[in-house]
């Protein structure tokens, strides 16, 4: 967001409803149905089944870079501790896949809800600070929620817990390409969400509130509220971006479902991308967990990390709106 | 145009040649195309100190290339950094499989990273060497997996089941269980647990700590107080530093005959010279001391050889732990492939079950589930270890083994304040 707008600029402004509003949501529509018809035709016509492993990494990549984006990008909230919520889902599944062998859906499904509750709970404790307050108390869930687990047995412990999850149905192909498809159906779910978020009267508010929170409550917004909102929407999409590891792992372990790659990454992904649009995080994570997968096969991937350091330290000092940003530099527009 | 019978003759000749081309190159680049051996190494992360790992793959795969390779190919290892990670696993063990499409598989590093592993191998039916994944098979039960480290059948309850012999045979009844909050330890702990009430024993202490702990004096004292006869610990390398030091200042008391079992770290030259005569008196566990009773010309040569590689590379000065057991990874994996003539999987996996294999390590021999049927952990105890210099830990004498019984080189010393005066 240019510091040139004010809070009640972006309020105002309605891009839901202009005349080419219409057009834009067909438009993008169509792109979604197009990127579900290409994963269905991958998984047909593909054999290899590493495309779909490493290709279950990088969408993975786009749902948690999303789902993140909501509270860190929309509402200027950053959250330093997404794993929090990721490994809720993750953990969420795997209880269930080990309680009574739950079918995938049912465990997104149980994976949101629990994620949304962290999130409310989260919100509730912590959003009355703000600032750099607020990210150590991100950061400060994650060790408790890692600490639980560790503590909790019968989902393994410190130990890490193997389960043989239900297998792929025989349409899908194989389990690889199951993965594949049930990770793009939800990658798609998130961004169209997203794009809903951000052209609603909700994402105006969001942004009312990122600009300028006394400005936003005294034009209306009711920020709290709207926090708490952002806060379990976006850790109901951690947590579902979480539930397929297990079905995809067959294996968690607190060190993998809390992981501080991963949370650098959620980060990265949409300060590299741009946090105003839903496109940012999309191509933030496109290009870096692309990158990622291909360096750890060819480069040594003790670059991995170093790229995403040296690109993000790269973009926040040459390009803070991210690769949308710089598009809309060059193209002279702006919009959502 | 009719072709006239010579020319359809030479077309006939020509499709043929062309649709037969294939298979033959196919053929004969089999026979000369390198057999190769896929897996991936923790050369970064948590584990990075495992990375020795390739250094003893690398080792035997010059060894056997010198001798004429395998069944006349050379062999080629195809390895990948999995950051410690067991999210990498998945894709880049198919990676290894689908698109690199290597013969054999070595396990990634540790119970932790091969467990996402194995489901896969038993989907693909894939022949696999693990390495150091205690217990890895035991919950899948794969038959065409084996360990290159000599944990022994039943290891999660029985790997540390030596420190227990010992207690026993020192008349300790009264024991402490003290385990990080970590993987291996609590299992480590929960077999423990289990031998101790299996030899009638009583577990008077028992505590788990966080893993980032550095101050073990209440934890030290509180185990004082109950005088207990021995105490088990299975800690990480920076607590076993921490554990160590805090037993130089706060004392363990005048009951405690044996300290330690699974104090991991003590296997690595780092930790060793950094501790120095803080060490004396701990018993833990180990695969190779250099004592009398495990002298063996083969095992002496590698880890001369091994020693100059890792001077260059700056790994483990000892190399006693990891790399001579990636080398018995390959031996393994050469023995199943001679014995079988071929790459068949089941062949190979036939040859390991039903024959001896001579390794560096010892003669193996395996279970249904690729367990080496004996166990073959060492419980040391160190003894006049003086100042830090590693050359010391080359010679006899500085980690003297108390178990298992066939390669035993003493007996311990106790009591504890004794051992670590003496």
């Amino acid at each position: 967001m240019s510091s040139r707008e004010t809070a009640m600029d972006l309020a105002v402004r309605r891009p839901g409803r202009s005349p080419s509003a219409g057009r834009r949501s067909l438009v993008f529509a169509l792109g979604c149905v197009g990127v579900l018809a290409l994963g269905v035709v991958l998984t047909r016509t593909v054999e290899n089944p590493y495309i779909f492993f490493a290709g279950y990494v990088v969408i993975q990549y786009v749902a948690v870079a999303t789902g993140w984006n909501v509270l860190g990008g929309y509402a200027g909230y950053i959250n330093f501790g997404p794993t929090a919520f990721y490994g809720v889902g993750v953990y969420t599944a795997a209880f269930l896949v080990k309680a009574m062998g739950a079918p995938l859906p049912v465990s997104i499904a149980a994976a949101g809800a629990a994620g949304a509750l962290l999130g409310l709970a989260m919100g509730w404790m912590t959003l009355r600070v703000q600032g750099v307050y607020f990210a150590i108390a991100t950061i400060a869930l994650v060790v408790m929620a890692e600490t639980v687990v560790h503590n909790i047995d019968y989902l393994g412990g410190a130990s890490g817990l193997a389960l043989m999850p239900p297998q792929a149905p025989a349409w899908a192909g194989g389990q690889p390409q199951f993965m594949l498809m049930v990770m793009l159906a939800i990658a798609v779910a998130f961004v169209a969400a997203a794009r809903w978020i951000e052209i609603s009267a909700m994402g105006r508010a969001l942004r009312a509130l990122k600009a300028s929170e006394v400005a936003a409550e005294c034009a209306g917004v009711p920020t709290f509220r709207l926090k708490l909102i952002a806060c379990a929407i976006s850790g109901a999409m951690l947590a579902i971006a979480g539930a397929p590891y297990v079905y995809y792992a067959s294996f968690i372990e607190p060190g993998t479902a809390f992981s501080l790659a991963l949370s650098l990454n959620a980060i990265a992904m949409p300060l590299i991308g741009g946090k105003r649009s839903w496109v940012g995080p999309v191509l933030g994570a496109l290009l870096l967990a692309t990158v990622q997968q291909a360096a750890s096969v060819t480069i040594s991937s003790e670059l991995n990390i170093l790229v995403v350091g040296v690109v993000l330290i790269a973009f926040v000092a040459v390009a803070p709106d991210g690769i949308v940003g710089i598009v809309e530099k060059l193209t002279g527009r702006r919009g959502a | 145009m009719a072709a006239t019978r010579r020319e359809f003759g030479t077309l006939v000749a020509a499709a043929g040649a062309a649709v037969a081309m294939p298979a033959v190159w196919r053929s004969a680049h089999g026979q000369g195309a390198p057999i190769r051996i896929g897996t991936t190494i923790s050369k970064t992360g948590a584990l990075s100190a495992t990375k020795s790992t390739l250094t003893g793959l690398e080792l035997w795969r010059d060894d056997v290339n010198k001798a004429g390779g395998l069944l006349g190919r050379p062999v080629e290892l195809v390895t990948y950094d999995d950051q410690s990670a067991v999210a990498q696993i998945p894709s880049l063990f198919s990676k290894l499989v689908d698109i690199d499409k290597v013969d054999v598989l070595v396990s990634p590093y540790g119970a932790g990273l091969s467990a996402p592993l194995m489901p896969f191998i038993k989907q693909r039916d894939l022949f696999t060497i693990g390495m150091f994944a205690l217990a890895g098979n035991d919950a899948t039960r794969h038959d065409k997996f084996f360990h290159s480290a000599p944990w022994g059948p039943d290891s999660k309850i029985n790997w540390a089941r030596g420190f227990f012999d010992v207690a026993k045979q020192n008349g300790c009844s009264r024991i402490a269980v003290l385990s990080a909050d970590v993987e291996f330890a609590k299992t480590a702990a929960g077999g423990a647990e289990q031998i101790a009430a299996e030899y009638g024993m009583t577990v008077v202490y028992k505590q788990s700590y966080p893993p980032a702990t550095n101050d073990f004096s209440s934890i030290l004292r509180n185990i004082k107080a109950q005088t207990p006869d021995a105490v088990f610990v299975c800690s990480y390398p920076p607590d076993s530093t921490a554990l160590v030091r805090g037993l130089s200042e706060v004392g363990i008391g005048d009951s405690v005959k044996l300290f330690g079992g699974a104090m991991v770290g003590t296997q690595y030259a780092s930790l060793l010279t950094s501790l120095g005569p803080a060490l004396n008196g701990i018993v833990s566990f180990a695969l190779y001391a250099p004592e009398p009773t495990m002298a063996n010309t083969e095992m002496t040569a590698f880890l001369s050889r091994y020693e100059k590689v890792a001077a260059e590379q700056g790994l483990d000065p000892l190399g006693f732990y990891i790399p001579p057991f990636a080398y018995v990874a390959g031996q393994l994996i050469a023995a199943a492939v001679t014995g079988a003539g071929s790459l068949d999987k089941a062949a190979m996996a036939k040859v390991l079950h039903e024959t001896e294999v001579k390794t560096i390590a010892g003669p193996a021999r395996f279970n249904a589930i690729g367990d080496w049927t004996e166990r073959r952990v060492l419980m040391v105890q160190f003894r006049d270890i003086k100042g830090k210099d590693v050359e010391q830990f080359r010679q006899p004498g500085r980690q003297v083994i108390l178990d298992p019984p066939s390669l035993r080189s003493g007996e311990l010393v106790a009591p504890l304040a004794k051992a670590r005066s003496s």
